[in-house]
């Protein structure tokens, strides 16, 4: 049995984890400034950086599909049962949240343009009432996401400094297992 | 009598009167699209006044004014609406209306016309000549759409920090539509 997951799934993975961090500290940075040509860019690095999560994920999910490493490999019953609905949760909220960005962003009336070179279709037309749903709902299930997140690495860390298993070394190629 | 009659009367009586057009403000438009880090942001003025008096058989003899109340501007966000009035951009204290005089008219081609005028913003005078479609209107009216080039830059708009046109482009579209009512 190979212990650690291909060597794309590791790399999207930590990835999408950078991704993530770093649209979060750009939004916080942002929540305080009033506008400024700095405050544009951040609100499109953003968004550049919120959908590259989105369109990773299908690149994610095709390379966890052709791996076929089992994940039930040395889990309890319990434990199969518990991190399929986590992942299940994270990769679904891995579309909401940069999903819910985006129809804010087409109901705000400013629209993403991905890098400033590939401009995405607005899924909604102008709309202030909607546009404020969708903000709510993207800062709402950002929050959700960040809560799963944390509960993610607190199972990995149980694995490996409790269980001492090999499942945090998985996603990790350079740790060892600990005796 | 019916307007048409009116009009062909008109044209007999005093051919060198034009008609002084009505304008319908609330079917009308008039709107800017400017790029924000590519981005095209849609933006307009909700406050203006149009003077038309035009006959679309005489071109050259008409007359267009309009005048914008820069403090009406939509930027399409809240706190644009408020930078957009402050002194790097149109300095609307000192520079509160922005106004369009035409110079001449002329017909391009069957319902294509181009007016020469002289564009003001933010107390800065350019030459400005705006192609425009007249549509006619099932109640004698016609409407007046065009669209023309700008650059905030030959105004003065938005400069200091604002300069990069990385951010906000330089170039912009304004458009108009322009319900003219007999």
């Amino acid at each position: 049995m190979r212990e650690r997951y291909s060597l794309p799934l590791i790399g999207l993975h930590w990835l999408t984890l950078l991704l993530i961090i770093a649209a979060y500290v750009l939004a916080s940075l942002l929540e305080d400034m009033t506008l400024s040509p700095l405050k544009l860019q951040l609100y499109s690095w953003h968004k550049w950086v919120g959908i590259s999560v989105l369109f990773l994920l299908p690149l994610r999910l095709l390379s966890r599909f052709v791996d076929h490493f089992d994940h039930r490999f040395q889990l309890t019953a319990l434990e199969v049962k518990a991190s399929s609905a986590v992942h299940g949760l994270l990769y679904l909220l891995l579309i909401a949240v940069p999903m819910f960005g985006w129809l804010h962003s087409s109901a705000a009336g400013f629209s993403v343009v991905w890098f400033g070179v590939l401009p995405l279709p607005d899924m909604v037309g102008k709309d202030k009432a909607l546009a404020e749903i969708f903000k709510e709902l993207h800062e709402g299930s950002v929050n959700l996401l960040v809560t799963l997140v944390v509960l993610h690495a607190a199972a990995a860390l149980y694995h490996h400094h409790i269980r001492r298993d090999g499942v945090l070394a998985r996603m990790v190629p350079w740790l060892k297992k600990k005796a | 009598m019916k307007p048409f009659w009116l009009f062909v009367l008109a044209l007999f009586v005093s051919p060198a009167l034009a008609e002084d057009w009505k304008v319908d403000y609330g079917k009308s438009q008039i709107g800017f699209v400017i790029k924000q880090m590519n981005v095209p942001v849609e933006g307009g003025f909700g406050r203006y006044s149009v003077k038309a008096v035009f006959d679309p058989a005489k071109p050259e003899l008409g007359f267009f004014r309009v005048e914008l109340d820069i403090a009406s501007i939509d930027t399409g966000s809240e706190e644009g609406n408020g930078e957009a009035k402050r002194p790097a951009w149109f300095d609307t204290a000192r520079y509160p209306k922005a106004s369009f005089v035409s110079k001449s008219i002329k017909k391009e081609a069957s319902g294509r016309y181009s007016v020469t005028g002289e564009f003001t913003l933010k107390g800065r005078t350019r030459p400005l000549v705006v192609p425009f479609l007249l549509t006619p209107q099932r109640d004698g009216g016609w409407l007046a759409s065009g669209r023309a080039a700008l650059k905030r830059t030959q105004f003065d708009i938005g400069g200091g920090e604002w300069a990069d046109p990385s951010v906000v482009a330089d170039d912009l579209e304004a458009y108009f539509k322009i319900l003219l009512k007999p």
